[in-house]
């Protein structure tokens, strides 16, 4: 009966899980920007909350190092279903500088599905938003495929 | 009055002690006989006690047995004489029920241990000294019975003398306790030297012809302190912590919830009936006092225990400090809220001592700082703490609620009346105190049965069904009695509240009619007695269901599909590799075994009062020699309080 | 026939479950909104929060291993449940109860304990080492907001009382908005003002706004006593929260702001949902607003000193009979 109303809340109430992995913080610090008041993201519903568990929408910035690969992985898998990946910045889609290096085992592509990608190092704030919203759509189909 | 119901108190106290009897007789040879005779004697006496509910508690008749027959002449009490009322049968219902509660537990619970003919033997001593000590209508009679009660307490609190500190334990209980004993031993000698009289009903009789007698007074002091000694109240509290942390869980249920209840019955018969000077507003301060400062002191003291049963006896003291309180306050509400909230500590401190016991049991440790998550191994004992927790802390519909309930509301209500903040104090005190207790049992919740399951405790089992069903029986009680506090009122307090108040009646039973007003006793208003409205948990959990049907019902249509392939996913139990999906979320580390629990729980607080828990910790410095300072101090203060003031 | 309805109604309509979600929803969306405007943002839609329960419901609830099942599941349903029937024993708008017992007040003030207990009992069941810490901070903070809160009621039902007065009827919230219908809202008896201050700081604790959200903090302690809840049980959590706000706004609209009516009952309901409002603001958005999180140990202190101290002035004072 409210399957509908679910599916639509789905997009407008995206909350964000933010996994570090090995970023130098630039990607970071413009995440967080995207809600502050200049930008405001909490218009479209989008909140940061402190526990994969809660998590809509897992935004992974770095190049996935050595030291983080394994906590990635972990944490993705405590990700409830329905979920999207986001890639922010492109370390974690090319390794960016980092390529090469010994100590990274990227890219994050070989350990999930990628469903939103940006780039840029680091993106504009403005492109972290449309591909949030972008995620937000893609939040809803999935929501509509678990139910089918 | 019918002839054969007068023997069933002393019968009901000999079955008890014969039996003790018996089973070392024949306890040696087999086993079964002896759980035979230690069942049989208790169900016969708490038989006995139920056959006489409907006579004295719902008639309002008193049972006067004389031993030997030989009753009173020219006034003059000489035999010694049982006389129960329905004040007394109260407190032998209490005690019944506890007993036979603890002894099933025990045939279970004590099988890992040997020489249990000794155990059981004691047990039933301790069983009938103490129902002897509830239905004696002598004063004498009930110092016998203190002793007797607490030599047997003494000898059982030791019976695992394998384990540290249990003949330290029994060693502090000993020397404290001797001297609650001496204290008694000297206020009835001073009584008997003024009154020349050991019997209840007559010495009630003549003291208000005794003026302003300074020994009298004394003897009032020395009968006070003997009997706070055997609740344990403040400063009496660290043996009862030593002692129940040895003991076995049966006998903790015992002490908890039996001794204690005879020290309660002590003092509200000593200030009820014998004195009649509750209406003095020292005596209310004296009594209040010691109530609220046993209160606040043992529930702060709870806070900072890593052992299951040290937290549980300090919450023992706590739960009679609310008792000693209500009934410290001279109200009829006083009194009944007092007698309730007696009747549900027993129930529920004992099901929390049997849940303790179980645990116990399975895992062989108290401490709160290695258990954890046994909830996933001990299910139905859980489920069972959580009941008793619950009830302690006073959570509706159960019944520490209802009778916690009825002490605020007769603490604010005399307060009220005599505007005295003193009163409003108690009854901040015991409100504050209610939201500590919950505080130390989300503490055991959470070290104890919730949380991660450390790797030692892998393989423990849900306790075994015999030792479920006492538990349950407990359960059960705290339950109903919570649900129906307007019948426990009129059925159960009504009429021990309107006993309390009618000592003239009571004189008159023993004494024979008229003597009361012969001696200028006039015959207690139990007119307009009524206690106050109770709240009806009843209907209030109807419309907790009503709501919870809709929450469930609004959910169901909300995700049909849901329920069918189960967005709910858990994981699989005997997986030998773990999914990471269903591990904790530990910041992306593996998940490693870490459980918040035992003394770091409560940090916030504890850190603001750190100065007073030190200087508690010091004070609980563990030396018995200490103990009985206090102890000393404590009587010496009462009494010279008692001498100037009154 | 018709006792059954009615009673069906109070607890499914008015002032029941549909009502409280309500005006829980408008209550937290507008919180939200004015938080944002005072950060100069422009903040979520009004119905952000009713979106978010929408969503959690329609997610995967992951049961962690560690966790207890039966009362992962059971806590958050339970506590629900006990917050609502709260509701009933509030006389809303200056009407009567829907269901009225003895003592009422001490009944509130264990229901909401049982709420917080059922937060607290799910945190534990669900085995995380952050909700442990959580629901530590959660019981402090309890602890913290008890002592003023009890002296609040004790003030509050000592007022009522008139000399010669029948001691039988104390705590009971019927008499206190009674006695306001007959001599005017009790915020107007200056003896009561602190104690009016006093609860003013007690409703954040309880719901467990900002900046007195220890138990929840999401940058420390993962959402501490959450961590381990997704999916439907979460949204109950949530919900729970939501309508937290407007029982506490209400409860000191009937404690404090009583008596105040237009003689219309549509109206006097518009009147009582503005000063919910009203109280929203005061007591929710403008600490949050303003203040950063405090930690744990200064929430207790400052309950304990400051707060309970105002709440205890009040209490003396009207103990004296002022």
């Amino acid at each position: 009966m409210f399957e509908k109303l679910i599916d639509n809340s789905m997009a407008k109430s995206p909350w964000i899980f933010h996994i570090n992995a090995g970023s130098c913080n630039g990607c970071d610090i413009e995440l967080v920007s995207v809600l502050t008041p200049r930008y405001d993201a909490e218009r479209l519903g989008f909140r940061l909350t402190g526990t994969p568990r809660q998590a809509d929408i897992v935004v992974v910035s770095g190049p996935i190092t050595l030291q983080t690969r394994d906590r990635l992985v972990r944490t993705l898998a405590q990700v409830p279903e329905p979920r999207v990946v986001v890639s922010l910045g492109s370390c974690p889609r090319s390794g960016n500088v980092f390529k090469g290096s010994y100590a990274i085992d990227g890219p994050l592509e070989k350990y999930t599905h990628v469903d939103v990608s940006v780039g840029g190092c680091t993106p504009k704030p403005e492109a972290i938003i449309a591909a949030l919203a972008k995620a937000t759509e893609i939040l809803k189909e999935k929501r509509k495929e678990m139910h089918k | 009055m019918n002839t054969f119901l007068n023997n069933f108190p002393i019968l009901a106290i000999m079955i008890l002690f014969v039996g003790a009897f018996v089973t070392s007789l024949v306890g040696r040879r087999s086993a079964l006989a002896r759980n035979g005779v230690v069942l049989v004697s208790m169900t016969a006496a708490l038989a006995m006690m139920l056959a006489l509910v409907k006579p004295v508690l719902l008639d309002g008749q008193i049972i006067t047995y004389w031993l030997g027959n030989w009753e009173p002449v020219e006034g003059w009490a000489f035999g010694i004489c049982l006389e129960v009322d329905a004040l007394s049968l109260f407190f032998g219902l209490i005690v019944t029920v506890a007993v036979f509660v603890s002894g099933v537990y025990s045939f279970t619970y004590m099988n890992h241990d040997d020489s249990l003919v000794n155990y059981y033997t004691l047990f039933l001593m301790l069983s009938g000294s103490v129902l002897g000590l509830v239905l004696s209508g002598d004063l004498f009679n009930i110092f016998v019975m203190v002793e007797i009660m607490t030599f047997t307490a003494v000898a059982l609190t030791a019976f695992r003398n394998t384990y540290e500190g249990a003949l330290e334990g029994a060693l502090k209980y000993l020397v404290v306790g001797s001297l609650g004993s001496t204290s008694l031993l000297v206020g009835i000698a001073m009584l008997y030297s003024q009154l020349h009289t050991l019997n209840l009903a007559q010495i009630s009789a003549l003291i208000p012809g005794q003026g302003a007698n300074p020994v009298i007074i004394a003897a009032f002091a020395f009968l006070f302190m003997g009997f706070a000694t055997k609740a344990f109240l403040f400063p009496f509290q660290p043996l009862a912590a030593d002692a129940h942390a040895v003991a076995p869980a049966s006998i903790s249920l015992m002490i908890s919830g039996v001794l204690t209840k005879c020290g309660v019955y002590g003092i509200i018969r000593l200030c009820y009936v014998l004195y009649e000077n509750l209406n003095q507003p020292l005596v209310q301060y004296l009594v209040t006092g010691f109530g609220a400062v046993s209160m606040f002191i043992c529930v702060t003291m709870a806070f900072n225990q890593h052992n299951f049963k040290r937290l549980l006896a300090f919450h023992s003291i706590s739960q009679v400090g609310y008792v000693i309180t209500a009934v410290g306050l001279g109200s009829a509400l006083g009194v009944s809220a007092g007698l309730y909230h007696a009747m549900n500590h027993t129930i529920f401190k004992g099901l929390l001592f049997l849940t303790a016991g179980a645990v116990q049991h399975q895992t062989g440790s108290l401490d709160l700082d290695s258990l954890g998550g046994l909830s996933k191994r001990m299910p139905r004992t859980t489920l069972l703490f959580l009941i008793g927790a619950a009830s302690i802390s006073g959570l509706p519909p159960f019944n520490g609620f209802a009778s916690k309930w009825m002490i605020y509301q007769a603490a604010f209500q005399r307060g009220a009346a005599t505007g005295n903040f003193f009163f409003l104090f108690v009854c901040i005190v015991a409100l504050i105190t209610s939201v500590l207790t919950l505080a130390s049992f989300i503490k055991v919740a959470q070290s104890v049965f919730f949380g991660q399951l450390p790797e030692q405790y892998k393989e423990v089992k849900e306790v075994p069904l015999a030792m479920r069903i006492p538990m349950w029986i407990l359960a059960v009680l705290c339950i109903v009695t919570g649900l129906f506090p307007t019948q426990v009122q009129n059925y159960l307090l009504l009429p021990a509240t309107s006993a309390a108040f009618n000592a003239a009646n009571y004189i008159d039973q023993a004494m024979g009619l008229g003597y009361a007003a012969a001696h200028g006793i006039a015959t207690g208003g139990v007119a307009g007695l009524m206690v106050s409205d109770c709240w009806n948990p009843t209907s209030w959990l109807m419309l907790l269901f009503c709501i919870t049907c809709a929450v469930a019902i609004v959910a169901l249509l909300a995700s049909p599909n849901d329920l069918k392939d189960a967005h709910i996913s858990s994981c699989d139990e005997q997986a030998e590799v773990l999914d990471a999906k269903y591990e904790s979320f530990f910041s992306g580390e593996e998940s490693v075994y870490s459980q918040v629990g035992g003394s770091d729980l409560f940090w916030g607080f504890k850190h603001n009062w750190r100065k007073y828990f030190s200087y508690m910790h010091d004070w609980h410095s563990g030396i018995v020699n200490d103990y009985t300072l206090y102890g000393v101090v404590a009587i010496a203060f009462v009494l010279l309080a008692c001498i100037i003031l009154l | 026939m018709n006792v059954l309805l009615s009673s069906l109604f109070h607890v499914l309509i008015f002032p029941g479950l549909l009502f409280c979600v309500v005006m829980g929803v408008l209550l937290s969306g507008l919180d939200r909104i004015w938080v944002a405007r005072m950060q100069r943002r422009v903040g979520p839609p009004l119905l952000q929060s009713w979106y978010d329960f929408l969503k959690c419901c329609g997610k995967e609830t992951i049961v962690p291993r560690h966790a207890k099942k039966a009362v992962y599941f059971a806590a958050p349903v339970v506590g629900f449940a006990a917050l609502i029937s709260i509701s009933l024993f509030l006389p809303i708008a200056g009407g009567k109860p829907a269901y009225s017992g003895t003592a009422d007040l001490v009944v509130i003030l264990y229901l909401l304990t049982l709420v917080s207990v059922c937060t607290i009992v799910g945190a534990s069941a669900s085995g995380s080492p952050f909700a442990g810490v959580g629901l530590s901070r959660e019981m402090v903070a309890m602890i913290s907001y008890e002592l003023p809160f009890v002296l609040v009621i004790l003030a509050v039902s000592r007022a009522i009382l008139a000399p010669g007065d029948s001691l039988n009827n104390i705590f009971s919230l019927q008499a206190i908005a009674d006695y306001q219908a007959a001599n005017g809202p009790l915020i107007t008896r200056w003896a009561l003002i602190p104690a009016a201050i006093a609860m003013l700081f007690v409703i954040p604790c309880e719901v467990g706004m900002h900046p007195f959200d220890v138990a929840e903090a999401e940058t420390e302690i993962c959402e501490g006593t959450l961590a381990e809840y997704s999916g439907p049980p979460l949204a109950v959590f949530r919900l729970t929260h939501m309508v937290k706000m407007f029982i506490m706004t209400a409860l000191f609209c009937v404690l404090f702001l009583g008596g105040i009516t237009t003689g219309i009952a549509v109206l006097d309901v518009i009147l009582f949902v503005l000063f919910c409002l009203i109280l929203t603001f005061l007591t929710m958005s403008l600490p949050h607003g303003a203040c950063a999180r405090f930690k744990v140990e200064q929430v207790f202190k400052f309950y304990w000193t400051v707060v309970a101290g105002l709440a205890a002035l009040s209490l003396i004072l009207v103990w004296l009979g002022l």
